[in-house]
């Protein structure tokens, strides 16, 4: 690379930190100088170099483990524990540079903000436009799908926002008869490339598809074939018709924002079994809801069969409680029955090879997917409370998704440091999510953190007769716990407290002197008495 | 004996309809110096202190310190039979549970008398150390007015920051953010419209915006406002009263960790994140060398 390009980009950079105050990432930056990303990598290195005094800097740190060879560990380190994690790993570590900021941001997920931003512009480019992540410029892992070269045809991605991953599926398979590409296999080759990752693509095409929720059999297929080797093009291009799922839901955005809101009478504690009553706010978000709903009614039809039997079955069996659990050390679990999943994944010991953690992804998912087809049948039939459970419905598919993302990445021992503390938020911006979006239904998906820190989702089938009467216990036992304990989370968790205070007024302003993040000043300790 | 005649009454009912929803009881004191009230809002966040000076009333007589339990909103019944241009007359007797308002209308040709009970009221007084403050901003109190109605429209609180460039109104909400900035603009024709900020420092400081919304009731008394602020004091907001006093409301600031508070305010953009920190995590983790 040229000495004064380099530079040039060295200034922006140090522009980009100190003046704008952005967290420059190795991949933000990789994009947006069109430079690979080892090359993006080097210059951070650089810059750190050079002006890194009054920088935070944040390392990745991948390699084995001392104490657990045969993990491949990636983590996320800044500058100042760099030694002590470094300690950890064996002598072959990678140490590169991350990120640079001008300070390590409370919330973890800012680290990624800014690439994750650019990556979605990225994407919204019409499909036809090349940009580097449509072809997979820079990415270190290559995709026998996606053509590398920019003349290449795009066909290989469709990002058209509206479901079917059929389109999807088929595309990548005329894209994978193209003889260009790299062969398939060779990325085995490299040994930088840590086999988790591999999961973990696939992983995140599992949780995407579950947010898809049509494409399942064709999907499955090509994710239980252990060979396939999904780049990240594929994962991130469904991520696509992820967001814009979310982004579409912007009409039902407020349902979301609602559901969530309704969090405040709703028992964030784990033991409660009882679905508890929505407040009433949804009831006015109907109109954008069923609209929601009538879309994605239809695309669950062809499901139907299907569903229905899981369904009915559930009816009967009054209570039902599913416990995902991947980590290994599962003895200390709650009293709760595993059931509903032809192999419980419970069972499954360490997860080190890309395979079991694949399948297992794909278990999963299956598993999440049928019952939200379940519930979608629900829907259908119980007119009434049908606005209610589609609300849920988004979240809780969201929060399945979500399950399977940290699951896997928890069973992958990625421990990093930075993450952690984000993954932590978000699971509990999850319990508190799905907390809230029990209304008065049948089914209850819950999903809460144990004292392990680990995310247990539990599915409950309520009975018709006996819920009433114990959700309105419930929900006026927990309006008074709730409420203080909302304003504990306070402090910890910035994104939790927007889901607390998203809402109607009635609650916020109930909220607003006790349960807010800032305090409210006392006059009291400013004045003395007299 | 108590006799404090108010030749312009309509002073005091706007005194009375900006103070009643903050503070449901008070006690009025009466003294050589004047009629005044201090008084804390049921949340002890906001503190209200009235003084009408008693040169500024037509007759004040006032034989020994007096305090007066009374209810404003009561208070304020009574005084809304008051027309406009009636003169008030406030008569209280030592010793007497009662307080007598009388009104004259100004051809003096009705006179009425309300008398009103008076309450015990255990209050609280406080003193308030005269303070240097960092920031002081004065501007039209109906723009005032305006900027915090408007911004409750978007967001609970809001930060007010005064720096060189002039004073801005920020809030974030639901839907969106706003910010208002006001500059500095002393060359307007009539002094009272101009908008003055005298900075020593620059502030920034967090309020509820509700507060506020019910500071600005005090807008009819006076064309103009005057807000000073200090990083670690409450902020005044001041209505001058005629010629003849003052009403100032005091409003402890939110207590923000860092850019907690601000992120409890801001609800869309974390929620936004929040909806995208899945993927951005998982994006994160999939492509770790790419």
């Amino acid at each position: 690379m040229a000495d004064v390009e380099t530079l040039g980009i060295l200034e922006e950079v140090q522009v980009l930190v100190s003046v704008k105050l952005q967290v420059v990432s190795y991949k933000w930056l990789s994009r947006n100088f069109s430079v690979s990303s080892n090359d993006a990598k080097r210059l951070l290195q650089e810059f750190v170099e050079k002006h890194g005094s009054g920088l935070e800097v944040i390392y990745t740190l991948s390699g084995y483990l001392k104490d657990s060879p045969q993990i491949y560990h990636i983590s996320l380190v800044s500058g100042l524990k760099l030694a002590e994690v470094k300690q950890k790993f064996g002598d072959s570590c990678s140490v590169q540079v991350y990120s640079v900021q001008v300070c390590i941001p409370n919330d973890p997920a800012a680290l990624w903000n800014a690439e994750f931003v650019q990556a979605e512009e990225l994407f919204d480019q019409p499909s036809t436009v090349e940009n580097c992540l449509r072809d997979n410029r820079f990415c270190g892992v290559s995709n026998s799908f996606v053509k590398r070269n920019a003349s290449g045809e795009p066909g290989s991605v469709s990002p058209q926002p509206s479901k079917t991953g059929l389109g999807v599926t088929a595309s990548s398979k005329t894209a994978g008869a193209l003889p260009a590409g790299v062969v398939p296999q060779p990325q085995k080759g490299r040994v930088q490339q840590p086999s988790p990752k591999l999961g973990l693509q696939a992983s995140t095409v599992v949780s995407t598809d579950d947010k898809t929720a049509k494409n399942a059999p064709v999907v499955h297929a090509e994710l239980g074939k252990p060979h396939t080797n999904k780049a990240t093009t594929v994962p991130a291009d469904k991520k696509k018709v992820q967001n814009e799922k979310t982004s579409s839901g912007a009409g039902g955005s407020l349902a979301n924002l609602w559901g969530r809101a309704s969090s405040k009478s709703k028992p964030t504690c784990p033991s409660a079994e009882t679905a508890t009553v929505v407040t009433s706010p949804i009831v006015t978000a109907d109109a954008q809801i069923s609209a929601c709903e009538a879309l994605d009614a239809v695309s669950s039809d062809d499901d139907g069969q299907y569903s229905r039997k899981r369904e009915s079955n559930g009816e009967i069996s009054r209570k039902r409680r599913v416990v995902f659990d991947f980590s290994d050390d599962e003895d200390d679990n709650e009293n709760v029955v595993s059931l509903a999943s032809p192999d419980p994944p419970k069972g499954q010991p360490v997860l080190n090879s890309t395979h079991e953690t694949k399948n297992l992804a794909v278990e999963e998912k299956k598993l999440n997917f049928e019952e939200k087809k379940g519930e979608k049948l629900d829907i259908k039939k119980q007119k009434t409370t049908e606005s209610d459970s589609r609300a849920r419905l988004k979240v809780d598919s969201e929060a399945a998704s979500k399950n399977i993302n940290t699951k896997i990445s928890s069973s992958e021992k990625i421990q990093s440091h930075v993450l952690e503390g984000l993954e932590d938020q978000h699971k509990k911006n999850q319990a508190s999510d799905a907390a809230h979006t029990s209304p008065k239904r049948k089914k209850v998906l819950r999903t809460r953190i144990d004292e392990r820190g680990r995310e247990v989702t539990e599915v409950v089938w309520e009975g018709d007769a006996a819920e009433n009467n114990n959700t309105e216990r419930n929900a006026a036992a927990n309006g008074v716990e709730n409420r203080p304990s909302a304003s504990n989370k306070g402090p910890a968790l910035g994104s939790t407290a927007p889901s607390n205070t998203a809402g109607k007024a009635g609650i916020k302003k109930m909220a607003k002197g006790a349960g807010k993040d800032s305090k409210q000043g006392n006059i009291l300790s400013f004045f003395k008495k007299v | 004996m108590l006799e404090l005649r108010l030749v312009q009454g309509s002073l005091l009912k706007k005194v009375l309809e900006s103070v009643k929803d903050l503070v449901t009881d008070a006690n009025f004191d009466c003294s050589a110096t004047g009629f005044s009230l201090q008084a804390m809002d049921s949340s002890h966040v906001a503190l209200v202190a009235l003084l009408l000076r008693s040169e500024g009333f037509e007759h004040y007589r006032c034989d020994r310190n007096l305090s007066m339990g009374m209810n404003l909103n009561n208070m304020s019944k009574m005084l809304k039979c008051a027309g406009n241009d009636d003169i008030i007359t406030i008569k209280a007797d030592d010793g007497s549970d009662t307080v007598t308002f009388m009104f004259e209308s100004p051809t003096q040709d009705k006179i009425a008398d309300f008398e009103m009970k008076l309450m015990d009221i255990d209050s609280e007084h406080l003193g308030i150390p005269e303070a240097e403050y960092h920031a002081i901003v004065r501007m039209p109190s109906a723009e005032f007015a305006r900027i915090c109605k408007d911004l409750s429209s978007i967001g609970d609180t809001v930060v007010i920051s005064v720096t060189k460039e002039g004073v801005k109104f920020s809030t974030r909400g639901d839907i969106g953010t706003a910010n208002i900035v006001c500059r500095q603009n002393t060359s307007v024709d009539k002094p009272e419209e101009s908008t003055i900020i005298e900075m020593n420092e620059p502030v920034s400081l967090t309020f509820a915006l509700r507060y506020m919304n019910s500071f600005t009731k005090a807008t009819p008394l006076a064309n103009s406002v005057t807000i000073s602020l200090s990083s670690e004091l409450p902020v005044v907001v001041e209505y001058k009263i005629a010629e003849m006093g003052y009403i100032r409301f005091y409003l402890a600031p939110k207590i923000e960790d860092d850019e907690e508070g601000m992120q409890a305010e801001a609800q869309p953009p974390p929620e936004k994140k929040a909806k995208k920190e899945p993927k951005a995590e998982a994006e994160a983790k999939s492509e770790p060398d790419d």
